[in-house]
């Protein structure tokens, strides 16, 4: 029996919506997906059919087609490039007019790019592999509530990178003694301490009496260290209403920072969050918790790189990145191309790393990546290396797993960190010099000694699944 | 009802050749002189552990937590008891990577 897979229905949308003489203006909104069609489908009708479905294709069947001119709203499939080493699928270029989108409102761009063309009968597959904002509409976002020149000048620390821990174990401590672990790590050499993302407030440990434990902590480390410290307690909750309570007390308390999970927490609450931020001198460490679910799969769902400019653009200061030398997902070139996005004015397209059109973002300040899972001191000189000074490495087993406790293991990671930024200063190459650097630094750190006798024969062989199309073959 | 143990199995006993949070907490214990080092904790209840702690806390806080900081007699003795335990829990197969198995 033969089995109908798709239909346009009376008009192909082709005819409407694929328009390959188009030349994209400065003001549209630009989308690559990556389309895996029905079999027997034509490439430009798919196109077409995505360019649709993703902008006024449900306008077109009801009385309103005679109020608002559809050829202005519309979008429009402009182009259509095969795949590097894939021909299941190809690439679709897509241009919005920038009117179809309510300014300043990353929900309404996402409830149209990714709504119900993802579920369109004529696609066996659809992935949003990048989008192009166009300044006009960059300018209508709130972005970073302050941005990493600021949080540098909050926290009166320059020129290396900043250290964090997540705080374990995740479930079950008392808020006292989760603020003591919080004061160790502080205390032996951390910028930060945060929140794991599963602690919320549980009746174990409710968020108030959290945060005060926490407060103390950061208090007395302060106190002892001369430097500014933060914990990012996080604010994430059901109601959007509570969550900014949670964040008035933090700032009532004097918190510099707090944290939300922008994806589980959904974008217009983050946004709320980040524009309170903003008017509050808040800092926001963002935590991407079920961005796997969206970004993982090569063909179907939303490119990591595009969740990062929706982040960008609805606000936080600090966004999880991957680490591409730990345990956990990350190609290295398309991790690099998606740190520029976080925080370079603007990023050329570069499909060596990914990137597929040019964003400028203007005056928006940048957000710091945050390098996080699986690292330990013997990371430290490829982390440098990688990232740069402008962000946040955030060493959790790496730190509480020390065998002489918390504090030491903070104490070797600020060493070693410390080491590898001097050595790289002085012009020694460090990834390849690493061992030599970090054996020196140990010599006057007992607790670096001990971490690197700890982590020594560990290796990450674990390989990327979604990797750059480029190197699928 | 719940079939796990109000009572800590002991130092000896404990998993990870005793590379664990308690574990960390008696072998401090014993750097400090606050139990004798043949105390391996075992049948001790959660708030005995967790009064052990404070104490343990107090002491580290008069040295800013740091092992480098230690006077040269606490710090031998600390070297001491930690190195024989790092031995012990490598023998009993824990290595940095149990360590971070659990990150995101």
């Amino acid at each position: 029996m033969a089995v109908k897979n798709y239909s346009a229905g009376v008009k192909e949308y082709r005819e409407t919506y694929w328009m390959p003489d188009y030349t994209p203006k400065d003001t549209d909104i630009l989308a690559c997906f990556k389309v895996t069609p029905q079999p027997g489908v034509p490439r430009e009708e798919v196109a077409a059919a995505v360019a649709a479905e993703s902008s006024t294709g449900t306008w077109t069947t009801v009385w309103t087609d005679l109020l608002t001119d559809l050829d202005y709203y519309k979008g429009r499939a402009y182009a259509i490039e095969d795949v590097p080493g894939d021909d299941t699928c190809f690439y679709a270029f897509v241009a919005y007019p920038i009117d179809l989108f309510e300014e300043g409102s990353v929900v309404n761009v996402m409830t149209s790019l990714v709504g119900n063309v993802f579920g369109f009968k004529a696609l066996r597959a659809l992935r949003l592999e990048d989008i192009r904002f166009p300044i006009a509409y960059v300018m209508t976002c709130n972005g970073p509530p302050q941005g990493i020149q600021v949080e540098r000048d909050i926290l009166n620390k320059y020129g290396r990178p900043l250290l964090g821990c997540t705080i374990k174990p995740k479930l079950g401590l008392s808020a006292k003694n989760y603020g003591r672990a919080c004061y160790e790590g502080l205390r032996g050499g951390l910028d930060f301490t945060k929140d794991d993302e599963n602690v919320n407030s549980q009746p174990f440990m409710r968020w108030r009496h959290r945060f005060d434990f926490v407060m103390e902590a950061i208090h007395k480390a302060e106190a002892e260290t001369g430097e500014r410290k933060g914990h990012y307690l996080n604010v994430t909750a059901p109601t959007a209403d509570e969550m900014m309570r949670r964040a008035e007390y933090a700032k009532e308390i004097g918190a510099p920072i707090i944290m939300h999970d922008y994806i589980t927490g959904g974008w217009a609450a983050n946004t709320q969050l980040a524009q309170w931020c903003q008017n509050n001198g808040m800092l926001l460490h963002i935590h991407r918790a079920m961005h796997a679910v969206l970004d993982r799969n090569p063909h179907h769902g939303i490119h990591f790189r595009v969740l990062t400019k929706i982040l960008r653009l609805s606000g936080g200061d600090h966004l999880h990145s991957g680490t591409v030398v730990g345990k956990l997902e990350g190609d290295r070139e398309a991790t690099l191309g998606w740190i520029d996005i976080m925080r370079d004015k603007y990023i050329k397209e570069d499909r060596s790393r990914g990137i597929f059109f040019d964003q400028d973002w203007g005056s928006m300040p940048g957000v710091l990546p945050v390098a996080s899972g699986g690292i330990h001191v013997w990371h430290m000189p490829a982390l440098v290396n990688i990232f740069g000074d402008d962000s946040v490495l955030q060493f959790g087993g790496g730190t509480l797993g020390h065998p002489w406790g918390n504090a030491a293991g903070a104490a070797a990671n600020r060493v070693a960190v410390e080491a590898c930024v001097e050595a790289r200063n002085m012009g020694r190459e460090i990834e390849k010099e690493g061992k030599d650097i970090l054996v020196n630094a140990a010599k006057s750190s007992p607790e670096l000694k001990i971490a690197m006798e700890t982590w020594k024969e560990i290796k990450f062989e674990f390989d990327t699944v979604d990797k750059l199309d480029v190197a699928h073959k | 009802m719940s079939t796990k143990p109000d009572r800590y199995v002991g130092i000896d006993h404990d998993i990870n050749g005793g590379m664990t949070t308690i574990g960390k907490i008696i072998r401090d214990a014993w750097v400090f002189d606050l139990i004798p080092e043949t105390e391996t904790c075992a049948n001790w209840n959660l708030a005995g552990i967790d009064a052990l702690l404070q104490k343990v806390n107090a002491e580290w806080d008069k040295y800013g937590c740091l092992v480098s900081r230690l006077p040269p007699e606490l710090a031998a003795r600390h070297q001491q008891i930690h190195d024989a335990a790092i031995a012990k829990a490598r023998a009993a197969g824990w290595s940095g990577e149990h360590e971070t198995d659990d990150e995101d």
